[in-house]
């Protein structure tokens, strides 16, 4: 028990360090975000994390491509959380000709990959940051809908919603005063592993060149870029790839921390 | 008779979903801007002309009408043409790139069906010991690692010599690339698969390990098992042929899903390792606004997605007698 909150701990410290990244980095360092200085640099104390191949500064445009992953992100699960609240909600109060559509549809859209359908809309659209942005939110709230409607239903048939109810409370005021608040840290759990997910599919789309365009910077596209001259220049690959997966894995491994602790049942798989 | 109801109603369920994707596709490719009409018409043409060409091409009917005819269409294969170069049929293409994408996406699956379970069984086998503790860290690596990540750093484990590296990092000369099962090309075909679809593999793989893992831990702490086990079934038995055999549905029905990060993970390998494969090219289809020929590409790849799930599911009630016994 000790030392799994230690290492949960950890990575709560990691991410917040991330973020200060995210949020300050850009102000530190912004010499040569788009412009080069010396090619392939290692890393010195002008450049801390070195230069990639056009001498672009690294640890400028991880900053930089950090602060937009993640702005991306809490976007799109800012939507996420709203919409599948509403969905959710509609799924379980609604009446059946409307709830059993929206539970197929979420089903669904849920089965579906959802880089596959993130593809089509950018594809048809344009690649760039509002076309990833709309695309992914499009993708991500069937997940949150179905937990949402799994929470509501364990949660509608309480006493104090069914006295609450009695007074004359509204479903919309019932759920939102009475039994929004008591999921509100297992939805938020369970957003914190789809950001996850949601910075995961984004430098996916950047990285295949479809995503955020050059020359604004993005963990993805660093990625690809530096992996034509990885052989004799690895400098430039090894940190975004490092940053990504660990950012990656930290917002998962806090998640299911997060969600273990206030859903014991599903802390066991 | 009651498992021929459930199978066809099941082909329904794949048939209304395919008719989902065409929707969806056919919804996008109407928001979107720009229309065939506008490529036709080239890249000069004043509104008029255009307007002239959407009769032309039949752009001013409704969209009812249209999406009918679209799927009319689709149902003999009729993709439509693709918008640049030689104007080739996007079923051309299709034809062309799918085989390669199919053979490592099975081939990858396969190799994670395979490890996942034999390792999702060992971790079950000795959990909470130092062979599940390993396996179980190695999984979750797999599933947070990014593949665009991990392809690098195996490639650069695996060719740290030169030559050898520049053949597994681009397959550059297409027309070398055998696109038929001849058995003469097999060994070199799988000479070439071996790093991407390692790298494909590994994310579902460690999903299954997972399931398998958690499947197997609840199994065998049960009844049955204990009775075996007094009865005197030889271990190997009793794990395989008692606990896995009861422990494994679950895992059969996470194949449906993986399979889906496996199609979406064969865009970012094909690109990776330059593949002509039919995520590289609705990629280059992307990059070029390429209409037909994005919306031929997706609905193909939606259409694997669909038909792996439905084996899936027509293979469950086979599988298991009370899946069977609760359908009606």
């Amino acid at each position: 028990m000790k030392k799994r909150d230690t290492l949960f701990w950890a990575g709560v410290g990691f991410l917040f360090l991330v973020l200060l990244f995210a949020v300050f980095g850009p102000h530190i360092r912004h010499d040569h975000l788009t412009q080069g200085d010396t090619i392939h640099d290692l890393p010195n104390a002008k450049h801390w994390l070195g230069t990639d191949e056009l001498g672009r500064d690294i640890f400028a445009r991880l900053a930089y491509g950090g602060r937009l992953s993640l702005m991306i992100g809490l976007t799109v699960q800012t939507f996420a959380i709203t919409f599948g609240i509403i969905m959710g909600a509609v799924g379980v109060f609604a009446p059946s000709w409307i709830r059993t559509p929206v539970l197929r549809f979420t089903d669904a859209m849920f089965a579906f990959p959802d880089l596959l359908i993130a593809l089509l809309i950018i594809g048809l659209w344009s690649p760039g940051v509002i076309p990833v942005m709309v695309a992914l939110s499009i993708t991500s709230w069937p997940g949150m809908a179905r937990l949402v409607r799994s929470q509501l239903v364990s949660l509608k048939d309480r006493e104090y919603v069914i006295a609450a109810r009695a007074a004359g409370a509204s479903t919309t005021y019932v759920v939102m005063r009475h039994i929004l608040p008591q999921m509100i840290g297992i939805i938020l759990a369970v957003a914190m592993i789809d950001l996850a997910g949601t910075i995961l599919s984004e430098s996916t789309l950047s990285f295949i060149g479809i995503g955020i365009q050059p020359p604004t910077p993005s963990w993805g596209a660093m990625i690809n870029n530096a992996r034509g001259e990885m052989q004799s220049h690895p400098v430039p690959l090894i940190w975004p790839c490092l940053v990504l997966s660990m950012t990656i894995f930290a917002l998962n491994f806090v998640g299911d921390g997060l969600r273990a602790r206030l859903d014991p049942k599903s802390g066991r798989t | 008779m009651r498992l021929a109801k459930a199978i066809s109603l099941r082909v329904l369920f794949g048939a209304i979903s395919l008719l989902f994707i065409t929707f969806i596709a056919f919804i996008a490719d109407e928001i979107a801007p720009g229309d065939a009409a506008t490529v036709a018409a080239g890249e000069k043409a004043t509104i008029a002309q255009i307007e002239l060409q959407r009769k032309r091409l039949g752009l001013d009917r409704p969209w009812t009408v249209r999406y009918v005819e679209m799927l009319g269409n689709l149902s003999h294969g009729d993709f439509g043409k693709s918008y640049v170069g030689t104007k080739e049929p996007v079923a051309d293409i299709i034809k062309r790139t799918l085989p390669m994408t199919a053979r490592t996406a099975f081939l990858a699956m396969l190799v994670a069906i395979i490890i996942g379970v034999t390792m999702g069984t060992i971790a079950a086998v000795y959990e909470n010991r130092l062979g599940d503790r390993t396996i179980l860290i190695l999984s979750t690596l797999g599933v947070t690692v990014p593949n665009f990540v991990l392809a690098p750093l195996l490639v650069y484990l695996w060719c740290l010599n030169p030559n050898k590296f520049a053949q597994f990092v681009s397959y550059g000369n297409i027309s070398e690339l055998p696109m038929n099962w001849t058995p003469d090309r097999v060994a070199p075909d799988f000479y070439y698969l071996l790093i991407p679809v390692m790298v494909l593999s590994l994310r579902p793989m460690a999903m299954l390990t997972r399931l398998t893992r958690a499947s197997m831990v609840e199994t065998m702490k049960q009844e049955f098992i204990k009775l075996a086990t007094a009865k005197g079934v030889p271990p190997f038995r009793l794990i395989v042929g008692h606990a896995l055999r009861n422990a494994i549905l679950p895992v059969v029905t996470a194949i449906g899903t993986s399979f889906g990060f496996l199609l979406t993970g064969s865009f970012v390998i094909e690109r990776f390792f330059t593949m002509p494969g039919l995520g590289s090219t609705a990629i280059e289809a992307i990059l070029q606004t390429n209409g037909p020929v994005i919306i031929g590409t997706i609905i193909v790849s939606g259409f694997l997605f669909i038909f792996v799930n439905m084996i899936v599911d027509i293979l469950l009630p086979i599988l298991d007698p009370r899946i069977r016994e609760a359908q009606v």
